[in-house]
């Protein structure tokens, strides 16, 4: 880890252009958050600072409904996404056979396909056996492309974990299943704590998924917020815009902090970015 | 006695315990996969199926076995909404590149103990809500916001009009998803061993062409995963289109969006979906080889 680093002086050009890049990154967001707190309609003159769009925020009942469901659906698809993608990330790292790897691709392809492709796929299987489009709908939507994401994760996790343990369970008399429950398990909270935090902050913030498999009512809050972005700016959505930003960061930084603080180990931020050695 | 039974219950469960731990290891596959199967493959294949369909008269979606909707697919403008959507996507992989690279650069190799931050820094914004940075762009970008009024009050100009130009799409797609190039360039640079850079540096002469001899094709990998990883989500987007773009701007998204919200031709969606999912296979496919046999040959 602790490798000498003397590499050739600072590249002025790429500094110059990270500056830039995090300028044009945190720009944009910061004048959402800045005039949704503006006390005039402006969203490009600030007078004055008021709470009054956040006010207005509260007395929409059709915005709280949104929130709730999403809240409910982004709740609902963590702890299914998390049993599933558990399971076969289990099974994965043990089955080694052609078919293990077939099924491994299988699950992974979500990844790679455009949501768009996914949603309009769910939507045709969902009304194909007569499901009515609601909140059900979203959820096993949401279910199905958040699997990989635990699963990668999970089996991140599992690689650092030593088979040995698990052997040395067996020889002390567990079966096979307490095994996994006594042993396996408990080395993987981190990692599942991670998973769940970020799986809930993608499927609540989803957009796409949820605009296909939808009913009418209630609409999940990204289908809401976005269905006003059409028809143009305010400082309404800039207030809502601010609250749902800094809910995902919240929920982000602590996908990535969190699981480093319960075990040593990898965290989701190793495995976005290709793991630390 | 009882210590005896446990030895010889163990001794009996360790011949069959392969077979035990497949069967277990078999059955947690079982419902994901199941899962998986019902959830994704077979709602693909329905997809397909129905690409094949008609529109009943009375407006619904019935299966068929007509190639009506790709015959459909061949006319001059969804044929120009097609390459248009490829070029949108072209762009904005180079654009990604030539931002992510420095990026990823700077902070592998000159971030020191802030590397984490500053990566962090970059990973928590981008898994926001890509709605509502969309919005923030529209929100600045449009007629009244505030670069606009920037640019009247220096008296630089009378306001721009920035939405519903392609770059404001293209841009958009960029502000979207450059962070999945820089992310595997930066895990690439980190695993780069930084002496090969120092030897570059006494063979080549000058930080240019080390970087061309040397860096970048170590951190090839990377690179080219980067690449597959903006351009799939780009080619399918239709949220930047929608909300920073205009009917000039539309790429294919817009048009399957329409197809099953607005359209309600889902046969003819389904169509360009399939078109859609086959393009990105055999652009995928010719990329992945090519790659893969440079990579050989380097």
């Amino acid at each position: 880890m602790a490798r000498p680093r003397r590499v050739e002086r600072k590249p002025a050009l790429a500094v110059a252009v990270t500056v830039v890049f995090f300028a044009w990154l945190y720009l944009p967001i910061l004048a959402v958050a800045l005039f949704s707190l503006n006390d005039k309609k402006s969203l490009s003159r600030f007078s004055g600072f008021s709470l009054r769009w956040y006010d207005e925020l509260v007395h929409n009942s059709a915005l709280i409904d949104s929130l709730v469901a999403s809240l409910e659906i982004a709740s609902v698809a963590t702890a299914g996404s998390l049993v599933l993608g558990t399971m076969l990330a289990l099974g994965l790292e043990r089955v080694t056979s052609r078919r293990g790897r077939v099924i491994g691709a299988v699950t992974l392809l979500p990844l790679v396909t455009p949501e768009i492709v996914t949603g309009v796929a769910a939507l045709l299987l969902f009304t194909g056996v007569g499901l009515k489009l609601s909140m059900g709908t979203v959820i096993l939507a949401e279910i199905t492309f958040s699997i990989a994401y635990v699963t990668v994760i999970v089996r991140g996790r599992l690689a650092g974990v030593s088979r040995e343990v698990e052997e040395a369970a067996r020889d002390l008399g567990c079966t096979p299943f307490q095994a996994v429950r006594l042993v396996t398990l408990p080395t993987l909270v981190p990692a599942l704590v991670g998973a769940g935090l970020l799986v809930f902050a993608l499927v609540f913030d989803d957009f796409v998924l949820a605009f296909f498999t939808t009913g009418v009512d209630p609409q999940p809050l990204p289908v809401r917020v976005y269905s006003s972005i059409r028809f143009g700016v305010s400082p309404a959505i800039n207030a809502i815009g601010t609250l749902m930003l800094l809910a995902s960061a919240l929920l982000i930084v602590a996908a990535l902090v969190l699981p480093r603080l319960l075990g040593r180990g990898t965290s989701s931020l190793d495995l976005i970015t290709g793991g630390r050695r | 006695m009882a210590a005896e039974a446990r030895a010889e219950a163990r001794a009996e469960a360790r011949t069959p315990r392969s077979a035990q731990r497949t069967w277990l290891w078999g059955a947690l596959l079982a419902l994901p996969t199941a899962w998986m199967v019902t959830f994704f493959v077979f709602a693909m294949a329905i997809v397909v199926l129905l690409s094949f369909g008609r529109t009943t008269n009375d407006g619904f979606p019935a299966f068929a076995t007509s190639t009506a909707n790709y015959r459909a697919l061949w006319n001059d403008v969804y044929l120009e909404l097609f390459v248009r959507s490829l070029l949108y996507a072209l762009a904005t992989v180079v654009i990604a590149v030539l931002i992510a690279y420095p990026v990823a650069y700077a902070i592998a190799l000159h971030g020191g103990r802030y590397k984490n931050a500053l990566i962090a820094a970059i990973v928590v914004p981008f898994f926001a809500s890509y709605l509502i940075r969309m919005y923030a762009w529209k929100a600045l970008l449009s007629d009244d916001g505030l670069v606009n009024s920037g640019l009247r009050k220096t008296g630089l100009s009378d306001g721009v009009t920035f939405l519903n130009t392609p770059w404001a799409v293209i841009g958009g797609l960029v502000y979207g998803f450059v962070v999945f190039m820089i992310l595997p360039i930066y895990a690439s640079l980190e695993r780069l061993d930084v002496s090969l850079i120092e030897a570059g540096k006494d063979l080549y002469h000058g930080p240019v062409r080390t970087f061309f001899a040397v860096t970048l094709p170590a951190t090839r990998a990377g690179l080219y995963g980067g690449v597959l990883l903006v351009f799939l989500p780009a080619l399918g987007d239709f949220v930047s289109a929608q909300l920073l773009g205009g009917a000039n701007t539309f790429m294919l998204g817009n048009l399957v969006q329409q197809q099953f919200n607005e359209g309600q031709n889902w046969p003819l969606g389904s169509a360009l979906t399939v078109a859609l999912m086959a393009a990105l296979t055999v652009l995928m496919v010719v990329y992945l080889r090519a790659t893969s046999t440079e990579a050989r040959e380097a």
